[in-house]
């Protein structure tokens, strides 16, 4: 068995969470032989077969596109790691700014550079968006997480080498979140700084955006039980991805109008920041953007202005 | 004119090339380390509410994650006035410690030895973790064991091992139960023993250190808490290539002494002082500005690690006995935290108000190097300006020129063997170089593609 990981436009969290599987790599490795992974080893170009490659990371420049295109050629499975590879994940963000505004800000707009600084050409160029890799080739598995947990990749790679698909929960972060709920009075969303949010009932109950109902689980409620709102880093949930209309937004503002009594119009006035708050790791997915009431294309728009 | 790459360079983080053009006798006219990819956070964190760049920014780096949550939740606390509580403290910094332990161990072990220890001329397919498992299983088991003590004791404090999200403004969002301290010391004390052994190794790669390889002469900056190796807090230094204190700066005012700019050939931005000198940051450089590393075993490291290089040097390949001894001290620095109940406390936080100061700037110790976080915000705190300084901008002169330094030595009649091209990468990877963390991008007016697919998720 040969085993890949290609390295897109993203952190190296992905793989770096492979190698969190600690002393169980030690046990794949007698399975299966890692033929091609740049952080890790020296071999410079994928080789020919590949039984499973790994793909991480999101597409943004002309080299990620070339690189997701011949380990797709190579590859007979191909599988999408992370939320970048499933969803662009936080380079989804840069859809929010031109690549010009982008170049000048990083190259001419900050306080220790000039304000001639030199924009380099002499290098990869940027694509006109990113893209999650799914929305350009096709993908054989999606494994999402910002990064996928250690927990979990535990049964899904082992599982993955021997041909077999682990049967996992599909639930979303508030089924494993072990807080109660309790009757909620005088809702006003906080920012995240206001007050200490107590330790037993729900965060969005006590008017914290939590998006644990609206995302994909798999982390063991990780910030919820830390006393942090969940961020959504794993990507939507199935429910979300399933069905057209439901979406990001709309489906939290039902959620904390049934939850308060108020009505949806009245929850909205109240949120602030929607594209870093919600969708900071799904801004960049079509899958995402194409549902009819999405808010990423006001976003996107808004800020191209 | 003839070019030759290497591409992508590897065992490093994220992605670069090198680009050596040869005249037309086919010897080195210039070589270049190249980075190939930018992102642009400064651009797209602008309107973000302040308190999410510490669950934004580590997205910047898998490796580092917990260097930009602190450094942009220091900036935090400035912004919204709440200096964290002592308990609040110590516990940042016992997650520093977890970053440092992991990263140093996945440096030194994973990345950086297997061309010492399996050889730099070794077939490419052999040098790496891969190998070092077949060759010292031994060695390579401690390796992944040390580096897991790492991960788990930032997972115990941040919430995840990679990516963590507890630090807010004035502390640190929950505290450490006795139970989990009584855990993760339990982990920590084997650590110690492994680091304490592997010393020995380290020691070995010192000796046979060539300190021409990579040549470049350099100033130096880094963090020093009272004369010693600090990587939470304490005031930046600056030390002129000859070994002279010319600039010390803590917050706002570190643009008078820096700036940046960038060639056409790279994503990567250089940093230099601001009289043009150029200067290194990370290891080699705080152990150049420390007086002493503030922990016993470490401490009586250093001597060693003097007497073969000096009180001062520029010597590239000493970055990787330097990294060494600080995954020592943190390791004993962890023990040390760890073993004191007060670390317990519940009062983990100073309560966060609203913008009390309309601009932030977080500095710390990354491993690889100082790390800087400016954020300027409106009077509800959302961001209006950014600006990250991270190591490798920092580091990449002396990349550059290492680079081109040894390049001129291993290219033969026009043509670099595989083994001459990994000795250029040997010097990219002594500075440990964390690309994502360089480069912070893209697009806009998504095509409409009507889409439809059912999606295998696993
Ligand atoms: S999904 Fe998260 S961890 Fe993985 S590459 Fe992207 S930002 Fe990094
Ligand atoms: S909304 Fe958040 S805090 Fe509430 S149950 Fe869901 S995950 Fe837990
Ligand atoms: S709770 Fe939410 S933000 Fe936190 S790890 Fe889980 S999915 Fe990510």
């Amino acid at each position: 068995m040969k085993i890949a990981i290609e390295e897109l436009a993203g952190c190296s969290g992905c793989t770096i969470a492979v190698l969190d599987l600690h002393e169980v790599i030690l046990d794949i490795l007698n399975e299966a032989e890692i033929v091609y992974s740049p952080v890790i080893m020296d071999v410079k170009e994928p080789p020919d077969e590949i039984d499973i490659a790994f793909v991480t990371g999101a597409v943004r420049n002309e080299e990620n596109m070339e690189r997701l295109k011949n380990i797709r050629k190579k590859a007979k499975t191909l599988v999408a790691l992370g939320t970048c590879a499933c969803y662009g994940g936080i380079s989804g963000l840069s859809m929010l700014s031109s690549n010009e505004e982008i170049f000048n800000t990083v190259y001419r707009g900050v306080d220790t550079v000039k304000e001639d600084g030199v924009i380099p050409t002499d290098v990869p160029p940027f694509t006109y968006r990113a893209f999650a890799v799914g929305d350009l080739v096709k993908m054989d598995y999606y494994i999402t997480g910002c990064p996928p947990k250690e927990q979990y990749l535990k049964q899904i790679i082992p599982a993955l080498l021997k041909g077999d698909i682990a049967e996992l929960s599909r639930k979303s972060v508030c089924s494993e979140c072990d807080r109660k709920m309790g009757s909620v009075e005088g809702w006003h969303l906080k920012r995240r700084y206001e007050g200490k949010p107590d330790r037993e009932h729900c965060l969005l109950g006590q008017g914290y955006l939590c998006l644990g109902p609206v995302t994909f689980g798999r982390c063991n409620a990780a910030c919820p039980k830390n006393n942090i709102p969940c961020h959504g880093c794993n990507g939507p949930s199935l429910d979300i991805l399933r069905e057209p209309c439901r979406d990001l937004y709309n489906m939290m503002v039902r959620r904390i109008s049934d939850l308060t009594d108020r009505p949806e119009k009245e929850i909205e006035k109240e949120l602030y920041d929607v594209s870093h708050t919600m969708y900071p790791f799904t801004i960049g997915s079509l899958i995402m953007e194409d549902k009819e009431n999405s808010k990423i294309r006001d976003l996107v728009q808004e800020r191209s202005r | 004119m003839k070019e030759i790459t290497i591409n992508p360079v590897t065992r490093i983080e994220g992605h670069a090339k090198v680009r050596i053009n040869l005249d037309d006798n086919d010897n080195v006219e210039s070589a270049h380390f190249q980075v190939v990819e930018l992102r642009g956070f400064e651009k797209f964190l602008i309107g973000s509410a302040v308190e999410e760049a510490p669950r934004i920014t580590p997205r910047i780096c898998g490796i580092c994650p917990t260097s930009h949550h602190i450094a942009a939740a220091k900036a935090c606390d400035q912004i919204f006035g709440a200096e964290p509580t002592d308990t609040g403290k110590k516990l940042r910094e016992l997650m520093m410690l977890g970053q440092f332990i992991h990263s140093h161990s996945l440096h030194f072990f994973m990345l950086a030895s297997p061309d010492f220890l399996i050889g730099h001329d070794a077939p490419a397919e052999e040098r790496n973790i891969v190998g070092l498992v077949k060759k010292s299983p031994d060695l390579a088991k401690k390796a992944i064991s040390a580096r897991k003590f790492g991960q788990r004791l930032t997972e115990a404090l941040g919430g995840k091992p990679i990516h963590p999200t507890t630090c807010i403004p004035g502390g640190i969002s929950n505290s450490l139960t006795e139970q989990k301290r009584a855990e993760l010391l339990e982990m920590a004390r084997p650590t110690l023993d492994i680091a304490r052994e592997g010393w020995s190794v380290a020691r070995g790669i010192m000796n046979n250190t060539d300190t021409d390889f990579g040549a470049v002469e350099t100033a130096f900056m880094g963090i020093e808490k009272n004369g010693r190796f600090s990587v939470y807090d304490g005031d930046v230094s600056i030390l002129s290539k000859e070994n002279v204190k010319t600039g010390s700066f803590s917050g706002v005012e570190y643009p008078d002494y820096l700036n940046e700019y960038s060639e056409d050939w790279s994503y990567l931005k250089f940093t230099r002082l601001y009289n043009g000198e150029y200067y290194r940051v990370g290891p080699l450089a705080r152990l150049n500005i420390a007086e002493e590393m503030g922990t016993p075993e470490a401490d009586s490291g250093l001597d060693e690690y003097r007497e073969t290089f000096g009180r001062f040097t520029q010597a590239t390949l000493a970055y990787n006995p330097a990294r060494y001894l600080e995954f020592l001290s943190c390791c004993e620095r962890a023990v040390s935290l760890l073993a004191d109940p007060s670390i317990c406390g519940t009062d983990t936080r100073t309560p966060a108000e609203g913008v009390v100061n309309e601009r932030g700037v977080g500095i710390i110790e990354a491993p690889r190097g100082t790390l800087i976080h400016d954020y300027s915000v409106d009077e509800n705190g959302f961001i209006t300006k950014c600006n990250l300084i991270v190591a490798t901008c920092q580091n990449n002169y002396g990349m550059d020129r290492g680079v081109e330094d040894v390049a001129g030595k291993v290219v033969e009649n026009g043509n670099l063997s595989e083994s001459a091209a990994n000795k250029i990468e040997m010097v990219i990877r002594a500075y440990d170089p964390c690309i994502s963390c360089a480069t912070h991008a893209i697009g806009k007016m998504p095509l409409n593609i009507e889409f439809c697919r059912n999606r295998n998720i696993i």
